[in-house]
């Protein structure tokens, strides 16, 4: 029964009342040709929210958050970010993107700059500073991520939870708005996932607007404010985690909870 | 307690004596192939000693260093060329100074001087008219890799210094109308091994070429696409003998110009240098698709533009996965630069033939045709080969923060 009408009627999986919206997804949908890969997307984000997305692979979720920052374009609704509306104007993309911080899932670390050239990189030649402010940046977010001592050091020569951290820092280093994360820990040896997921967890209680798909329930569960289920392009569930966890209402819910808890 | 017996100690597993036990004589049937195969070698490695030792003559080689070296450029002028030899070798030599010996400006200048230094021989033996010019470009040489090595400060005032060779030794060469020392030599004069480099250099010219076909064959605008992808391919789908003969034949006549309004060596300079980018921007194109897409989709995320993406992120990674085939692809122009003789320019390789037709040459019982070529062999050998232990320790080099 409620299978029919979610079909029918989009899950709204709006930001409580009451707080700045940072992100609003309205009505939003797209197609990889033929394929309806994101259908009749409702979704805001407030100010220091954490909102985790979780979902099947291929549900859509990271083309989800690739739309947030125009990596991907959507063709119908409306996406707004920062109070600024993405359209095909190149400056409110480039804007919209300065605001952004954007975590991969392959790191995607520059493999010829050193560590400290990475994350100056955009400060530098986007927001303008100067080398000196820049580098005094980065080292405080390389300390904050708890690697200082790996500034000179190029991507290749650092472990893969390290290189995640790198990426953080270098997202961070231009003091977004927003930081989106797309399963920034799949593709992490297990030992090293708590060390990428410990600077995830400071970073929300610190007040930062996160978005973050993933698999980490226990990442959720600690410091998710929302969780949004996606399965076949659509949100099919929204609430906090304790909902999810104890007690979820969509069948498809459980029966994705149930195989990976 | 009992005292542990001594053993023999245990058959070698290094060493020559075991390398070659192990690769060369590892049984009955490998030892014959080794001797035989040895013994075909030896015989023809004897055979070709007895000819360059004993009974080549090499007399009518040195005797027309000058032809091989510049063909008709005036012998009084000849003091211009050398120069501008030498100051290049004084500065590649104070670069050396700076970056040290093992560098690899370091070991290709040394390269460089030694084979300055059999010339000089040769000049000094043979060429009378710059029989001091040359062992002093070779001094100038070491005086700039001295001067590099005792004030390394110098490497500041090294950009300028090339861009002041570059123009200055253009000047030089090409000299001015008035005559007297710096008399003008006009272009077509130009030949030998002088010509070769000249054509050579095309090769500056068609990498920011090539990389600007590269990038516009990935463009979004379909018109900058299909020129980039039509010039690439119409250039690339003719020999380049042909091209020169467009260059030099046809191209006047669609222009409706005259003939000799364009030097020869610059129409064939044109052809060579767009030809070399056909190909380069293919091997640049291969090196952009060697990009993960993550690179640019990070880059874009941080708020870098299009253009930035491509120059600080995108294009250091593809050019760095291509340089063996850059490289690969000047050491082939090098070679198909002897390819103009087609239109009548006379090269270094064509010089070669000359010189094996003159009457002095043809005196030479057996004629001096094996020696000649033999010749021009050896000196192309050593600059392709000197390209690629180059681009090997290029790569080496940046091989640094690979993933």
């Amino acid at each position: 029964m409620t299978d029919v009408a979610t079909a029918r009627q989009p899950v709204r999986a709006d930001a409580p009342a009451g707080g700045t919206k940072v992100i609003e997804m309205i009505g939003v949908n797209k197609w990889y040709g033929e394929f309806h890969v994101l259908k009749d997307i409702h979704l805001s984000v407030n100010k220091g929210e954490v909102v985790v997305v979780i979902g099947p692979s291929g549900s859509g979720k990271s083309t989800l958050i690739r739309c947030i920052n125009r990596l991907e374009e959507h063709q119908e609704g409306k996406i707004v970010v920062d109070g600024v509306e993405l359209t095909d104007d190149v400056r409110a993309i480039d804007q919209i993107r300065r605001e952004t911080g954007m975590v991969f899932q392959s790191f995607n670390l520059f493999p010829h700059l050193t560590v400290l050239d990475n994350i100056t990189l955009a400060p530098i030649r986007v927001r303008k500073w100067k080398k000196s402010k820049a580098e005094e940046r980065a080292r405080y977010f390389l300390e904050k991520v708890g690697i200082p001592e790996q500034a000179s050091k190029y991507p290749g020569q650092l472990s893969g939870g390290q290189q995640q951290r790198v990426a953080i820092a270098r997202s961070l280093t231009m003091e977004p708005k927003v930081m989106l994360f797309d399963e920034p820990t799949s593709a992490l040896d297990p030992e090293v996932i708590g060390e990428v997921l410990d600077v995830m967890v400071n970073l929300a209680k610190e007040g930062m607007t996160m978005v973050v798909v993933t698999h980490e329930m226990g990442f959720a569960r600690e410091v998710g404010d929302r969780v949004v289920f996606m399965d076949a392009g659509q949100i099919v569930e929204v609430g906090t985690p304790e909902h999810f966890f104890t007690n979820p209402h969509e069948e498809r819910t459980r029966a994705f909870l149930s195989k990976i808890l | 307690m009992a005292l542990i017996p001594p053993r023999p100690a245990p058959v070698p597993t290094s060493g020559p004596v075991y390398w070659l036990r192990r690769n060369l004589f590892s049984g009955p049937f490998n030892t014959v192939l080794t001797l035989v195969t040895g013994a075909v070698v030896a015989w023809a490695l004897y055979n070709l000693a007895t000819f360059v030792f004993v009974d080549a003559s090499w007399e009518q080689v040195w005797r027309n260093m000058k032809l091989f070296g510049v063909y008709r450029y005036p012998t009084q002028y000849l003091w211009r060329p050398l120069l501008v030899a030498g100051v290049m070798l004084g500065l590649m030599g104070a670069m050396s100074g700076v970056a040290g010996r093992r560098s690899i400006i370091g070991s290709a200048f040394f390269a460089l001087q030694g084979f300055v230094a059999l010339v000089s021989v040769v000049a000094v033996l043979f060429w009378p008219s710059v029989r001091f010019l040359w062992p002093m470009a070779l001094a100038i040489g070491f005086a700039g890799y001295l001067v590099g090595l005792r004030w390394p400060r110098v490497v500041r005032h090294l950009p300028w210094a090339w861009t002041v060779w570059l123009v200055g030794g253009a000047v030089l060469l090409l000299g001015v109308d008035s005559g007297g020392p710096f008399g003008r030599v006009p272009i077509r004069d130009w030949g030998g091994f002088l010509l070769t480099l000249i054509l050579f250099t095309g090769i500056v010219p068609s990498f920011p070429i090539g990389v600007a076909l590269a990038l516009g064959r990935q463009s979004k605008l379909p018109a900058i696409k299909y020129f980039c992808i039509g010039f690439i391919e119409v250039v690339r789908g003719a020999p380049l003998i042909m091209w020169l003969f467009i260059a030099s034949l046809l191209l006047p006549l669609i222009l409706d110009v005259d003939a000799n309004s364009l030097p020869a060596i610059m129409r064939a300079y044109v052809a060579i240098t767009l030809f070399s980018a056909a190909y380069m921007a293919e091997n640049v194109r291969g090196g952009l698709q060697a990009v993960p897409r993550g690179q640019s989709e990070a880059a874009r995320a941080l708020g870098l533009s299009a253009w930035q993406t491509t120059y600080l992120i995108v294009l250091p990674q593809a050019l760095r996965a291509v340089i063996p085939a850059i490289v690969g692809q000047a050491i082939g122009l090098f070679k198909d630069t002897s390819l103009v003789f087609i239109v009548g320019l006379v090269d270094f390789f064509k010089v070669a033939d000359i010189v094996s037709v003159q009457p002095e040459s043809l005196l030479v019982t057996g004629g001096v045709k094996l020696e000649v070529f033999l010749f021009i062999a050896a000196i192309y050998f050593f600059f392709a080969y000197r390209m690629s232990i180059a681009s090997r320790q290029l790569e080496r080099r940046l091989g640094v923060g690979e993933r």
